[in-house]
């Protein structure tokens, strides 16, 4: 149960995503409906990574540029408990794989090399059950630039039977952003509709709409529910501004687990958790 | 994974490795070699100063960082580089410890660049004329960027250390100001790179940022370090240990 890739380019935020999940159970405390506890070493090295790097308000180390084959990118697994208000408690066993980001770059470019065609098939697997796609784009050029990588996505999801059996979670990640953060609670209209049209159509006319979702998530969120300033600081990188946590004690991720439920059970919960 | 502690001769390389493993520390403690041991190879007893290394021999230190998430450690390969071995001459007649060389450079993620300072930055309490001069010292900048350009396409974490703080800057000073602090208002690793590099390493600035740019994934980071300071000591090991530690 909860076989789930995560994808999108390179530095779309799906690794620093993936170490919230892993080390905001310890910093978080109980409040949450989900309760997540990180599984195995691949994890949990995670975890402390995001202690000991996002929490001093540095950038982790981009995934994969090294990497060789499927077989040596981490794997992360999380047991989650899940218990909603007027729900049955149930339990997600989540084993994710974080791709980098190059793969989806190479998909524009519609000549993937063997390696990167590996990646893509394993992300395909008959047993993968979502795919949690996170675009951080959306300004000028971005619609063109997705809409050209869909296309590629699709045709390779079709080519490995999967066209209609797979959910795919959009996700606008960085959201946390000023332009955006007003367009979180409809993200299907005041997002992708807005910013990202083409491909939000390329989307639905090739995939099942029971199948389909759009999200809006922030791994660094705000600083509180009554004060929606970023809970992030830019600071100059080599090539312009890197965006890194602001005040790891009060870090609470905007919209992180709908996606995740979503994908594993079909249903929907409210956007902000 | 390796992890690269390297630099020319008398950048002061052996002084920051017999510093750093002075039992009394903060954050940065070294497991082997032990303090004495570590003395006893490197001091010429006679004289109390550290014997000049002979090119490539190899050398191990197995650091451990106290860090917010628990103890990490960091396990070092420690090479020094003497003018010599970057002539094409001493290249052509050592091919096997060339290549030996080239080798563990090509695997490195994480390499710790000591570099000594120039005469022109040198302050009153030490003497210009022991440096080199600053065109010479451009020079050699300029070839370690060529050099990790052309042979280092996994590196992922570049530190370069200006060695000898003491001698041209307050040390008290910029120890307080860089000092690494878990607590949110005191700088990140982003401030103290960007003050690091405006204040010391500005004349190379775009160098830097080429570097920086040219390998795939590469971060570069720019500190100041002493003997004379534990702070300014530990600091780079604690960055190096927050990536490259297991
Ligand atoms: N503003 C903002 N920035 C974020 C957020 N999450 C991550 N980032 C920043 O985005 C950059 C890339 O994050 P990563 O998690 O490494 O991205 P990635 O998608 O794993 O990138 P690759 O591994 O190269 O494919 C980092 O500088 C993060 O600090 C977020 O919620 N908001
Ligand atoms: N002022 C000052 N001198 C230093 C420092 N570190 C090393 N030195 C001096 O630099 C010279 C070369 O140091 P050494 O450790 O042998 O360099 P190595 O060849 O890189 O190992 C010696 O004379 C040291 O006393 C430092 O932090 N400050
Ligand atoms: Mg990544």
């Amino acid at each position: 149960m909860g076989n789930i890739r995560i994808i999108g380019p390179r530095s779309s935020g799906k690794t620093t995503y993936l170490a919230a999940l892993a080390y905001l159970p310890k910093a978080s405390g109980e409040k949450s409906y989900f309760k997540i506890e990180p599984v195995g070493e691949d994890a949990k090295k995670l975890a402390a990574e995001a202690e000991n790097i996002i929490c001093l308000s540095e950038s982790l180390t981009p995934t994969g540029v090294r990497t060789k084959d499927i077989f040596s990118l981490p794997v992360y697994q999380f047991t989650i408990d899940v218990k909603l208000p007027l729900r049955q408690p149930e339990r997600i066993d989540l084993v994710v794989r974080d791709y980098p980001g190059e793969i989806f770059d190479e998909l524009e470019a519609g000549n993937i090399d063997e390696v990167h065609q590996a990646f893509m098939q394993d992300c395909f697997m008959s047993d993968v059950e979502g795919c949690l796609i996170l675009l951080s784009k959306w300004e000028e050029g971005s619609d063109r630039f997705y809409k050209r990588v869909f296309n590629q996505f699709l045709e390779l999801m079709d080519n490995e039977g999967r066209g209609s059996n797979l959910r795919i979670a959009i996700a606008m990640s960085k959201c946390e952003r000023g332009e955006l953060w007003p367009g979180r609670i409809e993200p299907e209209v005041d997002l992708f509709g807005l910013h990202l049209p083409d491909t939000k159509a390329l989307l639905e006319s090739r995939i099942p709409a029971k199948n389909l979702a759009f999200f809006a998530v922030s791994t660094f969120g705000v600083l509180r529910r009554d004060d929606p300033r970023p809970n992030r600081t830019d600071e100059m990188g080599y090539d312009g501004k890197v965006s890194v946590l602001r005040q790891p004690k009060i870090w609470q991720p905007y919209g992180m687990m709908a996606p995740l439920y979503w994908l594993n059970s079909g249903k929907r919960i409210k956007h902000n958790v | 994974m390796g992890v690269i502690y390297i630099g020319d001769r008398y950048a002061g390389k052996t002084h920051l490795a017999l510093e750093l493993a002075n039992p009394v520390h903060e954050c940065v403690k070294v497991l082997s070699p032990g303090y004495n041991d570590l003395k006893s190879i490197l001091c010429d007893p006679a004289t109390g100063s550290t014997n000049p290394t002979s090119v490539m021999q190899p050398r191990q230190i197995d650091i451990q960082v106290r860090l917010p998430a628990g103890a990490g450690k960091v396990l070092v390969d420690w090479i020094d580089t003497p003018g010599e071995m970057w002539r094409l001459k001493w290249q052509q007649d050592n091919p096997l410890l060339w290549q030996q060389f080239l080798d563990v450079i090509k695997q490195s993620e994480g390499i710790m660049l000591v570099l000594s300072p120039y005469g022109e930055m040198i302050g009153a309490n030490g003497n210009p004329d022991d440096f080199p001069t600053f065109q010479q010292w451009y020079k050699r900048f300029e070839r370690w960027v060529e050099f990790f350009r052309a042979y280092c396409p996994n590196l992922r974490h570049l530190l370069i250390c200006l060695n000898k703080a003491d001698l041209f800057c307050d040390v008290k000073q910029e120890s307080a100001r860089l000092a690494y602090n878990t607590d949110s208002y005191m700088m990140n690793w982003h401030q103290r790179h960007n003050y690091i590099l405006d204040h010391y390493f500005r004349p190379v600035k775009p160098q830097l940022e080429q570097l920086n740019r040219s390998i795939n994934g590469l971060s570069v980071r720019c500190f100041i370090t002493t003997i004379y300071d534990r702070s300014l000591l530990e600091i780079p090991w604690i960055y190096l240990g927050s990536f490259l530690s297991n």
